[in-house]
């Protein structure tokens, strides 16, 4: 069986100094994978590599997917300027009910016209994750996804990126925090 | 087309980004009578070199965040993940701003010309020649922005701003062939070549600056 | 390490030579011109000047390609270096052909469009050099210098091309390769050889310049410890 991703010997370099080398893994249908390492060690820059924003100095990378990638990444991705209402349709993913279900979970669903720049960290955090909540990708790759966010929000997000390892999907995702996920690790 | 959808919502929600420069546009133009003596052969000799740079001025000043509002908060991240074809996303970004911004403008301007020389027919005229060259702008000085995209939009755009007075040389051509009343179309099928050119190859070139600096 | 520094003195000494001999013919032994009087013997300093100028853009925006092609990091460090000698020999035409304008035509400056174009050369070195010294990450930089050399290399058939399509106060061509020059052969021969003594000169600036350049980017190389 074919891998989603597969890396061979990934090494990146900056301005001649080298960031990381030899990394190599294979992601199957259903396995997750967390990256660790301290900061400024590469983390970012490795899941950049991934998603293909970023090309390698050396090695080279495969990716067999059909569907896009979901990418969570450090910034939201949110207009400041737009109520939740607009960002949501802006966003473009899932149909309404599922965006309801998952706004009152969040506690979010009752006024939706207020300007993002208006919430707090924690919930325009929420509001991004939507994003991945309602995915329709195989390869979730997650840039550190728990900062800002509170204990039961970390719960709900384990328990779907557990049901969405069951659905064979692939999960890469780098994370200072430890979760609950059936996951293998790397270290850069 | 769900993106040029999303992008003109956003710009229109985002209201200091397009009436900002209609109004400056404006006030230049009214402003400009009253630095001249109010003689008509004077206001008519100046009055399309100010228009001219109006345009210029403005253009500039309406890409200044074209793209840097998206790329600081993540959504060029997301178009060039999810998009494999970013240059279209550019491309309908510029129409957008050109629509909002640089359609107004050219129709002012012709109201103006109308105004301040006394002769509706220079106005018709200068229209679609107004709508060509702001177009032309916008897509050079975005361009422009995109280089400087993480050090601060004006170096780039001042950059690119010597590419564009060639254009102002032949724009100072088709204002004699008006008021001459010569045919000018000939003037206006080298605009439109060149607009044709320049709209294909500036969003390649400027999704790529765009790709780099999301490295 | 570099070949070049074998053929260097060679180079500088006889290009200089070529170079003096012929201005100092250009100067004193021609004969007067007709309509002009003495003032036209600036030829020899603005005419390969400002060809210079046009041929560095255009070797720049070779390397630019070739870079973006096939990511050879020497063709860059070729156009960096190259950036700051083409504005200096731009600047040197402008300001010879603003002499040569007044005892001519009586103005130091007049907006006609092969001027203005060769102005609009001169901007664009600048700008290249300051976008390029912005950037922090070397690589980036590299790129965006090869991009912005390679759209404003549409200013080089307009300069070229500006004395043809529009009436302006310069003087059309005298030499093209069809026709029997305008010029008279007793001042030709002096101005090929200022050009070409004009272009090796320029070229030992290039090869400083270059080799400046290389150290410059490639000092955490070992090999340059042992070469410096």
């Amino acid at each position: 069986m074919q891998p989603i991703i597969r890396a061979h010997n990934l090494s990146y370099k900056i301005n001649d100094k080298k960031l990381f080398q030899g990394i190599t893994f294979d992601l199957f249908k259903g396995k997750a994978l967390h990256i660790k390492g301290e900061n400024g060690s590469g983390k970012t820059t490795l899941l950049k590599i991934v998603c293909g924003l970023t090309t390698p100095t050396k090695g080279d990378l495969t990716t067999n997917t059909n569907k896009k990638i979901c990418y969570i990444g450090h910034k939201n991705a949110l207009k400041q300027y737009l109520s939740i209402e607009d960002n949501l349709a802006l966003m473009n993913v899932g149909n309404h009910q599922d965006i309801q279900k998952y706004l009152s979970i969040f506690d979010l669903d009752k006024s939706l016209d207020i300007n993002i720049a208006n919430l707090s960290f924690g919930q325009q955090k929420k509001i991004a994750l939507l994003r991945l909540f309602l995915n329709n990708s195989d390869l979730l790759i997650l840039d550190e996804p728990c900062v800002g966010l509170d204990m039961n929000t970390q719960k709900i997000l384990v328990e779907f990126l557990n049901q969405e390892l069951l659905n064979g999907k692939v999960v890469l995702f780098s994370s200072h925090i430890s979760l609950d996920i059936v996951s293998d690790s790397l270290s850069i | 087309m769900d993106i040029i959808k999303f992008e003109f919502l956003k710009l229109l929600k985002k209201s200091r980004g397009w009436l900002g420069p209609i109004l400056v546009f404006t006030l230049i133009m009214i402003a400009y009578p009253l630095t001249v003596e109010l003689t008509d052969i004077e206001l008519g000799q100046s009055f399309f070199s100010i228009l001219w740079i109006a345009a210029l001025l403005v253009m500039m000043l309406a890409t200044e965040d074209i793209f840097l509002e998206d790329f600081n908060d993540g959504s060029l991240e997301q178009y060039a993940i999810s998009q494999n074809n970013l240059s279209f996303v550019v491309g309908s970004k510029i129409f957008i701003y050109w629509l909002v911004i640089g359609l107004p403008i050219s129709a002012l301007g012709s109201i103006f010309c109308v105004g301040i020389i006394n002769q509706p027919n220079f106005g018709f005229q200068i229209f679609p020649v107004l709508l060509i060259s702001t177009y032309i702008f916008m897509n050079v000085f975005s361009f422009g922005n995109a280089l400087s995209l993480t050090k601060g939009s004006i170096l780039g755009t001042l950059v690119t701003l010597p590419l564009l007075l060639p254009l102002l040389i032949i724009l100072g051509k088709v204002v004699i062939a008006i008021n001459f009343d010569l045919n000018y179309s000939g003037f206006l099928f080298l605009l439109l070549g060149i607009l044709s050119i320049i709209i294909v190859i500036i969003p390649m070139i400027t999704s790529y600056i765009i790709r780099a600096h999301l490295e | 390490m570099f070949q070049v520094n074998r053929a260097y003195p060679y180079i500088f000494y006889l290009s200089l030579a070529i170079y003096l001999f012929s201005v100092f013919w250009g100067l004193f032994l021609t004969p007067e011109d007709f309509v002009q009087g003495n003032s036209y013997r600036i030829i020899y300093l603005h005419v390969p000047a400002s060809f210079i100028s046009q041929s560095l853009y255009l070797a720049m925006a070779i390397a630019s390609a070739v870079y973006l092609i096939w990511k050879v990091k020497l063709s860059v460090y070729l156009v960096r270096s190259i950036a700051p000698i083409g504005a200096m020999t731009t600047f040197i035409a402008l300001i010879s052909g603003s002499i040569w304008g007044i005892p001519t035509w009586g103005t130091w400056w007049v907006w006609d469009a092969r001027i203005v174009s060769t102005l609009i050369l001169f901007i664009m070195y600048l700008g290249l050099i300051s976008l390029h010294d912005s950037f922090n990450n070397n690589e980036k930089a590299d790129k965006f210098l090869s991009i912005l050399v390679l759209v404003g290399s549409v200013n080089i058939p307009i300069i070229k091309m500006s004395v043809e399509w529009w009436s302006t106060l310069h003087q059309p061509a005298s030499v093209t390769i069809s026709e029997k020059p305008a010029i008279d052969l007793v001042m030709l021969y002096p101005l090929f050889g200022s050009i070409i003594g004009f272009t090796g000169l320029v070229t030992c600036l290039v090869i400083l310049s270059s080799k400046l350049q290389i150290l410059k980017r490639e000092k955490n190389k070992s090999w340059v410890n042992d070469y410096v």
